[in-house]
């Protein structure tokens, strides 16, 4: 017989899952009661906004116009960090693509080859509410890039000023 | 042959029982203290996993939320027990039957082609694929070994699984 187990095994197995049910309603109620009452959406969104500011505190940011002069001078590179489609599509002008979902220490080696550690980048994604600029920024830095900054209003805000986008042909 | 190579090999190794008892020690801390950070997470982070577990796309919205509020309890329960050695015979039960839930979501989840964060915890990110899979399938393997391996509670009334 591949496994024996005694009736007692099962009754304690039980007995620490019913634990499990018991600690876990009494400690999250409230997320059980936002499922019930329908409004788990909302909630998720409210907690990963919250989350996205706390981590964006972290992190230098500019604005569009702060983002723009970076641009014009031309020290500073910039990094879409959305996906290849959205990239390929329109992008600021001279920017790379990082997109977050596949961001790995190759992919970093691979489109910021030749880049010094100690060049000033600008990240960012699609607009004010995507958190993909935040990943990438936050991997870039533990790579060791030292001057990450998060131009939060991301690509939409630019496009709509008409500031210098590119296209992939 | 196999003699020349290793030893006793052929006809299986006999572990003493100091040294069987240390391996099954071992496994049990690094599998107890595995779930254990793996249900910190989960606990910490409750309206992150329930985002995770309703990207599999599997269950209702009510449902979501009372598996986002209570697998990780069941999980750090049974990781604790496991981990003090408090009935881990049973603690390995639970942990292999969250393993397969957790491996069949996983499954089907690929075979519909979503590309989504596996919400497994252990504080890493990683999407749904076959590493995920593997995973899951090699700590499943792991619960088994153990809980196979394990002296029973009770000699009385057992129940066989598999002939």
């Amino acid at each position: 017989m591949l496994f024996q187990l005694s009736r007692r095994d099962c009754t304690w197995a039980f007995v620490l899952t019913l634990l499990g049910l018991i600690l876990g309603l009494l400690v999250q109620w409230q997320l059980v009661l936002h499922g019930f009452q329908g409004t788990l959406d909302l909630q998720i969104a409210a907690v990963e906004k919250e989350e996205a500011a706390r981590r964006l505190a972290a992190l230098p940011t500019c604005s569009l116009e702060q983002a723009l002069a970076r641009h014009e001078e031309g020290r500073t590179l910039f990094i879409d960090a959305r996906e290849p489609e959205e990239y390929r599509e329109l992008h600021i002008q001279r920017a790379l693509n990082l997109p977050a979902s596949q961001v790995s220490a190759r992919l970093v080696a691979a489109v910021l080859q030749g880049v010094s550690l100690a060049q000033p980048i600008i990240v960012y994604c699609g607009s004010v509410d995507c958190h993909a600029s935040l990943r990438v920024a936050e991997f870039l830095k533990k790579q060791g890039y030292s001057q990450v900054a998060v131009y939060v209003g991301g690509f939409r805000a630019w496009d709509e000023a008409g500031y210098p986008v590119d296209i992939v042909r | 042959m196999w003699e020349a190579f290793a030893p006793g090999m052929r006809r299986g190794i006999r572990l003493t029982s100091s040294v069987k008892r240390s391996l099954l020690l071992s496994f049990r801390l690094f599998l107890g203290a595995i779930f254990l950070y793996a249900s910190i997470d989960k606990i910490i982070r409750p309206y992150h996993f329930a985002a995770a577990v309703e990207a599999y796309q599997l269950l209702p919205p009510f449902l979501v939320a009372l598996t986002a509020a209570v697998l990780p309890w069941i999980e750090a329960v049974s990781a604790a027990a496991l981990l003090v050695g408090w009935k881990p015979r049973s603690a390995l039960l639970v942990l292999s039957a969250l393993m397969v839930v957790f491996l069949a979501a996983i499954a089907v989840t690929m075979a519909r082609g979503l590309d989504i964060d596996c919400g497994c915890g252990l504080l890493v990110e990683r999407p749904v694929g076959w590493l995920a899979l593997a995973e899951d399938g090699f700590l499943l393997l792991l619960l088994l070994g153990l809980l196979r391996a394990l002296p029973e509670q009770s000699p009385a009334t057992r129940i066989p699984l598999h002939s």
